[in-house]
């Protein structure tokens, strides 16, 4: 919420009224389930108020726990995220330039894409053990496909007139790359980086709640065998919230790196 | 006067289609040359081929003696949209051609500051194509092909998707640039009172096949202002292009409607 005294220029009228609209939303919410949770429920085995939420999270943090299991779901999340990413624009790339290369790859990616791969946890538990690498694993299943679909669509969608201009000052095939195919397919690339994060996120959980020494999902899974509701749902807010802050971060980083396509 | 551009028995099909047959044609030193017909006369497509951005499927197009195969940083294209990057600023935008070139100094940043002076965008060097007008954009792309020093400047349709009004003043604003420096220009346009108003000479084409019809010499005194529109002179030279084609435009507005 500290951003809201500061929005981004030429937003001044617009962002400050959304978020005003969106916290009060959010917090009738709450209301409405701290008064469910006490008057209609009244049985912390089915629903845990959000106040007794929050005063698990505190003590989560304060003995230590909540750190551990965010730090290792945080490390799956980059590593996978990260190696997605990368190996997703080259995918896309490599799909771009070469006919060949998209018709060999194409039926794989759209293939995988549809499949959900989460379901494949268990067998990369089975391989890579029950660390940090199985998760790493499916994460990097989540992401890859976004990005390397959404990274071809943008080279390929490179304005033929933009291309064009380039070609008439007598540019090399790279400099058209550098200078117009790839700048133009940036907004595609951060779009499909953007969908990997909430994809990336539920495979680091799902992939823990198949089996794993720490992680949120890890969290989440003991709080459930243990009927220990206040922990489990303390383990969900801190990913959505971690979802919201990721998005919200690329959602700043695209204005920031391509604001021509706000208009 | 040495010839700049010399075009010898130019001709360009596609397929079954002859866009152009036999063009034959001087351009000399600090000549600007209009190109009038009507659409269908391979007009945009002649202008092309000398860009390099076409081949030619006969005859041969020299520019300074040399024939040319390709593009090349000693033609600058000016476009009809104005293709501007729009993730780069005026400036960046003004420059890429120095870029592409591989020399990007202190002179040649100096040389297209000064440029965008010249075409009247001093302080917008560092606006984004989004914040400009559609004429502020064309001068962009006047000064982009500028910034190369090209031999030859190549002019596409740049005003037609301009309203009337601001056409008019771009119209005064290129005379005025054109008189600093005396470039060699082909410049190609669908308006006749355009191509008499800017051009030394019209060169007026026909349509299937496109060919050159006429090459009319227009002697109207320089520096030209608008008030020159209003001379009976100008009126002239544009009934007599317009007779030249008149049949020619019918035939094309027929089938455009079929």
């Amino acid at each position: 919420m500290q951003r809201a005294a500061e929005p981004a220029p030429g937003r001044r009228i617009g962002l400050p009224r959304v978020h005003v609209a969106g916290a009060i939303s959010v917090l009738c919410g709450l209301l409405l389930w701290e008064l469910a949770s006490r008057l209609v429920v009244a049985n912390a085995l089915f629903l845990a108020a959000p106040s007794q939420i929050f005063a698990a999270i505190a003590g989560l943090a304060d003995s230590g726990e909540l750190w551990r299991h965010m730090s290792i779901s945080a490390v799956e999340f980059a590593l996978g995220y990260a190696i997605a990413s990368l190996l997703g624009v080259v995918i896309g790339y490599a799909m771009a330039e070469s006919a060949t290369m998209k018709r060999v790859l194409q039926p794989w990616i759209s293939g995988l894409y549809a499949t959900p791969t989460i379901a494949l946890a268990p067998l990369f538990i089975l391989w890579l053990g029950i660390g940090i690498w199985s998760k790493v694993l499916v994460v990097i299943f989540l992401v890859l496909f976004p990005v390397s679909i959404n990274t071809e669509a943008g080279l390929r969608t490179t304005s033929e007139r933009l291309i064009e201009m380039l070609r008439s000052f007598g540019a090399t095939s790279r400099q058209i790359f550098f200078k117009v195919s790839l700048p133009s397919a940036v907004p595609f690339i951060l779009a499909g980086l953007k969908l990997g994060i909430g994809r990336g996120l539920i495979g680091v959980v799902v992939a823990e709640l198949f089996g794993s020494r720490a992680g949120l999902g890890r969290l989440i899974a003991q709080s459930a065998d243990a009927f220990n509701m206040p922990d489990l749902f303390a383990g969900v807010i801190v990913l959505a919230a971690a979802g919201i802050a990721l998005t919200a971060g690329f959602s700043w980083l695209e204005n920031r790196l391509v604001p021509w396509t706000k208009d | 006067m040495a010839p700049k551009l010399q075009i010898a028995h130019l001709g360009k099909s596609f397929g079954e289609l002859r866009a152009l047959q036999d063009i034959n044609l001087v351009v000399e030193r600090g000549k600007f040359f209009a190109v009038v017909g009507p659409s269908g006369c391979g007009k945009t497509t002649f202008l092309r081929i000398v860009a390099g951005l076409e081949p030619a499927s006969s005859g041969e197009v020299r520019l300074d003696g040399r024939a040319i195969s390709g593009p090349g940083g000693d033609r600058g294209f000016v476009f009809q949209t104005d293709n501007l990057l729009p993730w780069r600023t005026v400036f960046a935008n003004a420059i890429i051609g120095r870029e592409v070139a591989g020399r990007v100094g202190p002179v040649e940043r100096q040389r297209t500051l000064e440029l965008l002076k010249l075409v009247g965008l001093e302080g917008f060097e560092n606006y984004h194509p989004r914040q400009l007008s559609g004429g502020m954009r064309q001068r962009v792309n006047l000064a982009r092909a500028l910034a190369i020093d090209p031999q030859i400047l190549l002019m596409d349709e740049p005003f037609s998707s301009l309203d009337a009004q601001t056409r008019e003043i771009m119209q005064t604003e290129l005379m005025r640039i054109w008189e600093t420096g005396r470039k060699t220009v082909l410049f190609v346009t669908h308006q006749i009172d355009e191509a008499v108003f800017l051009a030394d000479r019209v060169l007026v084409f026909a349509r299937r096949p496109g060919r050159l019809r006429e090459s009319v010499a227009v002697e109207l005194p320089r520096p030209r202002t608008l008030a020159v529109k209003r001379t009976a002179e100008f009126v002239r030279y544009v009934d007599h292009i317009w007779r030249l084609i008149e049949d020619d435009v019918r035939a094309s507005v027929i089938e455009e409607k079929v």
